[in-house]
């Protein structure tokens, strides 16, 4: 491709798509969330409905032998399972059902505060908008549709479902004597560099090697030693540790 | 491929998200996704089914098995609007025969049940390879996310046949109520004659119409599947930062020169700020208006037109729900039979009264919660309050007034008195009118009254010798009680005879 092509005319008009929701709290601190989409959402879902029905047919099974009584207490199990298990989870367990769990979702308002009883309520009972004509069809359309995936009860509740923090794995950075550059990086760049050093581990030597080279002239060594003086410097940022 | 022209963030994503991801860049071409590939799949479509019209079942595994035929359209659209060129309609489709030719058969037969369909396209279409290059490229791409390639391909199969069903379902709820349909399921299921041919052709149809919704977006998920896979390999994120890096560190030279350079031209006056104008005078009518106008905008005032769904009228006419009378199966109604045995009968219904007692127990306890809260709104206007029986007072200025305490002829006892305690005998005149007015005429008399306040009262009773009298002893009785002026023996006796005009007479009737 010739190097001249980023003419004017081929400037991106709009910010570039990604799967990141910004909150900026009033201290001005910017919550990067990262929305879910339909297919973890549907496993979670799927899982939930698995375990519902395992609980019920077990306790149904159990509750055959009373009667009347059986009947009766199976239908309010029944009714508190169909339409209490998403609420109670999602409020007293920090917005994950046992699938979402599994899944690493969770639900938040959409400032990214903790789901309450009222929003879960509301978005639990929409689900059977949602369901709408049949199996989720109106739930998924929206789901597909939104920029941030909400189907019709988490726009109404004004939630959403996230994917949780994960706890990060302390990664392993390549031993190098630390050095410090005579010019200022900007924050993007340093996270960089240190990721280069962090994911050596998961490239090919050579491609490593191609992407250090990137960086020789203006570290001003050669291509060959690139990679070491990268590491030197994200030793340097890293600082002692 | 130019990195830096990416229309999506590059950076290594989980693979969930690298599907969201897939989603959105689906959502951001949609219409020329779905507009492309309804144009390519429907006409084939159609073709197939007028070609196999007696076997619909055909046509429509036909019509599926072709999909990664049509699936290489929407590939190549993704991949070209990845950097910033995404083609017009007329284009993608003038691509499209161009595009079937690498390895069509493969992809149609043995490679057509593969779960990581698409995530493994784009190696053939966009990289061009084939036999072990292919394999050994999809043998380092598949270490990771191919996993969720195939859950991707589950959970589409499954989003498929349930849209599908749900088009069905919308499509039997919007018939109009004019056409009359009796259709019965075991017809349905059993039909084999020609009536019902269009139907299962139709239903195929819809089949088609959910694959212009979903394909695109399973393509566009596959294709994002692999770019992640890629940038995880590859470092994407790292090269085009270290790109950017390299640019501005070779052009802060030319910056710093630039820098040195506007320093030593003189800047023009033009560049200086205006002289400040001079204020225009305000007349107060254009400076109210002027503030009108200004507190007619926001952040004043902020106009919000709110649209609000209403009940309208009643629809008398509810139709009477067809009751498909669905009768249990025997297994489930022999069980039912089991359970109704006498044995938890009682049991049952200690339970039912329990229960019914706890929803009585909980509305009650509510309203007790809540009871200042409904007094407030149910009861707004008090019932009106009974007034009470004043109680008579016992003691009007320091006098007794009790009728116990006169005597039983007071005019007599006061002439009496007259001679030896003046005082005595006027104070017991007095207190009888008191007590007369308070018993027989029933004054509403307060302990904090007046004696005119006592006076105006009496007015009050249209009686006018009571009024006479009344004035008459109260002026003596003041002129006694503050001044130590006694009354004459005339306006003694004069008293006394109209005590007795007054009184007895009233006793004597």
């Amino acid at each position: 491709m010739p190097s001249h092509a980023a003419l004017p005319g081929n400037a991106m008009p709009t910010a570039p798509l990604d799967t990141r929701y910004q909150i900026e709290t009033p201290e001005g601190i910017d919550l990067p969330l990262r929305p879910a989409g339909l297919m973890p959402r549907a496993l979670a879902f799927g899982f939930d409905l698995g375990l519902r029905g395992l609980i019920l047919g077990i306790l149904f099974i159990a509750l055959a032998f009373l009667g009347n009584l059986g009947i009766g207490l199976g239908s309010i199990l029944l009714f508190l399972v169909s339409w209490w298990y998403m609420v109670l989870f999602e409020v007293l367990n920090q917005g994950c059902s046992p699938g979402k769990q599994i899944m690493g979702l969770r639900v938040v308002q959409d400032d990214g505060t903790p789901i309450g009883w009222s929003a879960s309520l509301i978005r639990n009972l929409l689900r059977f908008v949602d369901m709408l004509p049949f199996g989720y069809f109106l739930g998924a359309i929206s789901c597909l549709q939104h920029p941030h995936f909400k189907r019709l009860g988490d726009i109404a509740a004004g939630t959403l479902v996230i994917y949780r923090e994960q706890p990060l794995a302390r990664p392993h950075v390549p031993q190098a004597p630390a050095l410090r550059l005579p010019f200022a990086l900007e924050l993007n760049e340093q996270r960089a560099i240190l990721g280069f050093a962090e994911r050596q581990a998961d490239l090919s030597a050579e491609r490593t090697h191609e992407l250090a080279a990137i960086l020789a002239t203006p570290l001003q060594v050669s291509p060959a030693r690139a990679v070491e003086q990268l590491n030197g410097v994200a030793r340097g940022l890293l600082g002692p540790s | 491929m130019r990195l830096s022209d990416a229309s999506v963030v590059i950076r290594p994503r989980s693979t969930w998200e690298a599907m969201d991801l897939g989603v959105l860049l689906a959502r951001e071409h949609r219409v020329l996704l779905m507009s492309s590939w309804a144009l390519v799949s429907l006409p084939i479509f159609a073709l197939i089914s007028l070609v196999l019209w007696d076997y619909p079942s055909v046509a429509v595994l036909v019509f599926w098995w072709l999909k990664p035929a049509f699936e290489r359209l929407p590939l190549y659209i993704l991949s070209k609007a990845l950097f910033g060129e995404t083609p017009t309609l007329k284009q993608a489709l003038r691509q499209w025969p161009r595009l079937l030719k690498g390895q069509l058969l493969a992809s149609l037969t043995w490679r057509r049940f593969s779960l990581s369909r698409s995530f493994v396209m784009p190696v053939v279409q966009l990289e061009g390879l084939a036999g072990q290059a292919r394999q050994q490229r999809l043998g380092v791409l598949q270490q990771r996310n191919a996993g969720a390639a195939r859950w991707l391909t589950l959970i589409g199969i499954h989003l498929e046949t349930a849209l599908w069903i749900g088009l069905m379902a919308l499509f039997y709820l919007f018939l109009p109520q004019q056409v009359e349909l009796d259709w019965d399921w075991q017809q349905l299921a059993l039909a084999s004659s020609q009536d019902w041919l269009w139907l299962e052709h139709l239903s195929n149809a819809f089949y088609a119409l959910i694959l212009v919704l979903w394909e695109p977006i399973y393509v566009a998920c596959g294709f994002s599947l692999y770019l992640n896979r890629r940038t995880v390999l590859e470092a994407w994120d790292l090269e085009l930062v270290f790109r950017r890096l390299r640019q501005r560190l070779g052009s802060a030279v030319a910056v710093l020169l630039l820098a040195v350079g506007l320093l030593v031209v003189p800047p023009t006056p033009h560049a200086m700020a205006d002289q400040p104008q001079p204020a225009k005078p305000l007349s107060t009518p254009a400076a109210s208006q002027a503030i009108k106008r200004l507190l007619e905008h926001p952040p004043f005032k902020n106009p919000e037109t709110v649209t609000r769904y209403r009940f309208g009228e009643d629809k008398t006419t509810d139709k009477a729900k067809p009751t498909g009378d669905a009768r249990l199966p025997a297994w489930l109604e022999s069980l039912f039979k089991k359970l109704n045995s006498d044995t938890f009968k009682s049991l049952a219904l200690v339970m039912e009264v329990l229960l019914w007692g706890l929803l009585i127990a909980g509305i009650g306890l509510v309203a007790w919660r809540y009871r200042d809260w409904l007094h407030a709104f149910v009861s707004r206007r008090r019932a009106a309050r009974p007034t009470p029986t004043q109680p008579m007072p016992s003691q009007l200025f320091g006098l007794d007034m009790g009728v116990e305490t006169l005597p039983d002829d007071i005019a007599s006892a006061a002439e009496q008195l007259w001679a030896t305690q003046p005082r005595e005998a006027l104070g017991l005149l007095y207190r009888g009118l008191l007590s007369r007015l308070l018993h027989d005429f029933n004054l509403p008399l307060k302990n904090a009254d007046t004696e005119g306040q006592v006076l105006e009262h009496v007015r009050h009773l249209q009686h006018p010798q009571l009024l006479a009298f009344s004035d008459d002893l109260t002026r003596h009785w003041q002129n006694l009680a503050y001044g130590h002026r006694v009354p004459t023996p005339l306006a003694q006796q004069q008293l006394c005879t109209h005590w007795r005009s007054l009184f007895n007479s009233e006793a004597a009737q």
